[in-house]
């Protein structure tokens, strides 16, 4: 992991400091239904495929595992009836900057990483990963909410980003009678990671994602079930004036990937935030630093 | 002299199926700290034919209990265990055995020499080996029977 006791900006940091060296990946000849055990264990968003040389071949997302889902294919078809070749790599002495532009210009939101020498498979780089980073350095920043107020310090003069300013303000919500397969056309057209699910009444009560539609698939469940039955409870919130941090915070420990921003009443749902909302403001938690961010795009 | 793994297996274990809640799972667990004898730390997981499927062991569901970037707050003090507990025990509802099991388990055959089953546990760092047998599972032997067995006498 980097140190960040340099002043330094994340400029100068590589993908070798922000990838993870644990590469999760299968045989492409491997069942579709042991590739989602896969990524609900390791809790991943993709898993690379191989051959039966164990040369690299493709990938498989949470969102093809949803088109099979979708299509009808049955759970033991193999992976490389739906992954995606081949798999985009970067090297390990590039430059954040310069691997996150090739993510941006590719529409991928991961990339495997080449020893810079060897050119061997040494780790993958993902959002998530790089998010999580930013956050590290936030938290050990001098200027960190947590530290100013363990401190005692009242005086916290430094402005703070609130989850107003960063969330995605629009919401998609589906009705509690759709079918599944009404929630996978709106997740692959809004391009979402989850739907929320709301009442007759307009008021918000469940989420599901696509780790949820991927289970499902899994678990034998038919896809024209209706979303009530299958979306998790209670929908996890935010208020739209609390502080980013804290806001993120609730995220890493829950394991979530985004909060339904309310104002006012809880179920006045006003914005979802991310936690790639969260890095695409080019910031961790204030304004303190926001120079010295990198960018990244928004994902799901 | 026993020299086989069916020789010092153990045919009393308690299986699991791929479409048990992990919930139940756990709460087997759970139970078998209060009984005396062997400590329980994985379970067999086997269809309805007791053909071997996969292995769930407390290591499967603790790697689901941690929060993946908890990495970000490493250096936190204060952080709140019963916050994640109450999170993790509201995710793993949904989550079935077959979800986070390990599928890939390495076995031996009924007729494997001790030495066979030793260097087997050394190499691929396991301590419970299924013995299988056409495909169906017949017992399992555990590193500290293996000890017991090739230790006998030898600190007499």
């Amino acid at each position: 992991m980097a140190q960040f006791n340099r002043k330094s900006t994340l400029r100068n940091l590589t993908v070798n400091d922000a990838m993870r060296r644990q590469i999760i990946q299968l045989d492409q000849a491997k069942t579709i239904d042991l590739g989602i055990n896969v990524l609900i264990k390791y809790k991943v968003n993709a898993l690379l495929t191989v051959n039966s040389q164990g040369n690299p071949v493709g990938v498989v997302s949470k969102t093809d595992v949803m088109g099979a889902y979708y299509a009808g294919l049955p759970v033991e078809s193999p992976l490389e009836y739906i992954m995606v070749s081949p798999p985009l790599f970067c090297r390990s002495g590039d430059s954040l900057e310069t691997a996150l532009e090739q993510m941006r210009t590719s529409g991928v939101y991961r990339l495997y990483v080449a020893g810079n020498e060897s050119g061997d498979l040494v780790g993958a780089l993902a959002y998530p990963d790089i998010v999580g980073m930013l956050y590290q350095y936030c938290h050990q920043c001098e200027y960190s909410h947590l530290k100013t107020t363990r401190q005692g310090n009242k005086d916290d003069s430094v402005g703070r980003f609130n989850v107003r300013e960063v969330m995605t303000p629009s919401v998609k919500s589906i009705g509690t009678g759709e079918t599944l397969n009404t929630v996978m056309e709106a997740l692959s057209a809004f391009r979402f990671g989850a739907m929320l699910v709301t009442d007759e009444n307009d008021q918000p009560r469940g989420v599901i994602s696509k780790t949820d539609l991927a289970l499902n698939y899994k678990h034998g469940v038919d896809p024209e079930v209706s979303a009530s039955t299958v979306m998790n409870e209670p929908v996890s919130t935010c208020d739209a004036d609390s502080l980013l941090e804290e806001a993120i915070k609730k995220m890493t420990m829950a394991d979530i990937h985004r909060l339904f921003v309310y104002a006012g009443e809880t179920s006045n749902i006003v914005g979802v935030l991310s936690l790639s909302d969260a890095a695409r403001v080019r910031s961790g938690s204030c304004y303190a630093c926001v120079s010295s961010r990198i960018k990244v795009d928004d994902h799901d | 002299m026993k020299t086989t793994a069916v020789d010092i297996m153990t045919t009393d274990f308690s299986t699991l199926l791929p479409q048990t809640p992990v919930i139940d799972a756990i709460r087997i667990f759970q139970e078998s700290f209060n009984q005396q004898g062997r400590r329980l730390f994985g379970m067999i997981v086997s269809n309805e034919d007791q053909h071997l499927v996969g292995m769930l062991s407390m290591y499967d569901i603790l790697l689901y209990l941690r929060p993946k970037h908890i990495h970000v707050w490493g250096s936190m003090e204060d952080l709140e265990i019963a916050g994640v507990i109450d999170a993790a025990g509201n995710r793993i509802k949904s989550i079935l055995v077959g979800d986070i099991m390990t599928p890939d388990v390495v076995t031996v055959g009924p007729n494997a020499n001790l030495m066979m089953v030793l260097d087997t546990m050394i190499k691929k760092h396991v301590r419970r080996l299924p013995v299988v047998e056409e495909q169906r599972i017949i017992g399992i032997v555990y590193i500290s029977d293996l000890f017991r067995q090739l230790l006998e006498g030898i600190s007499d």
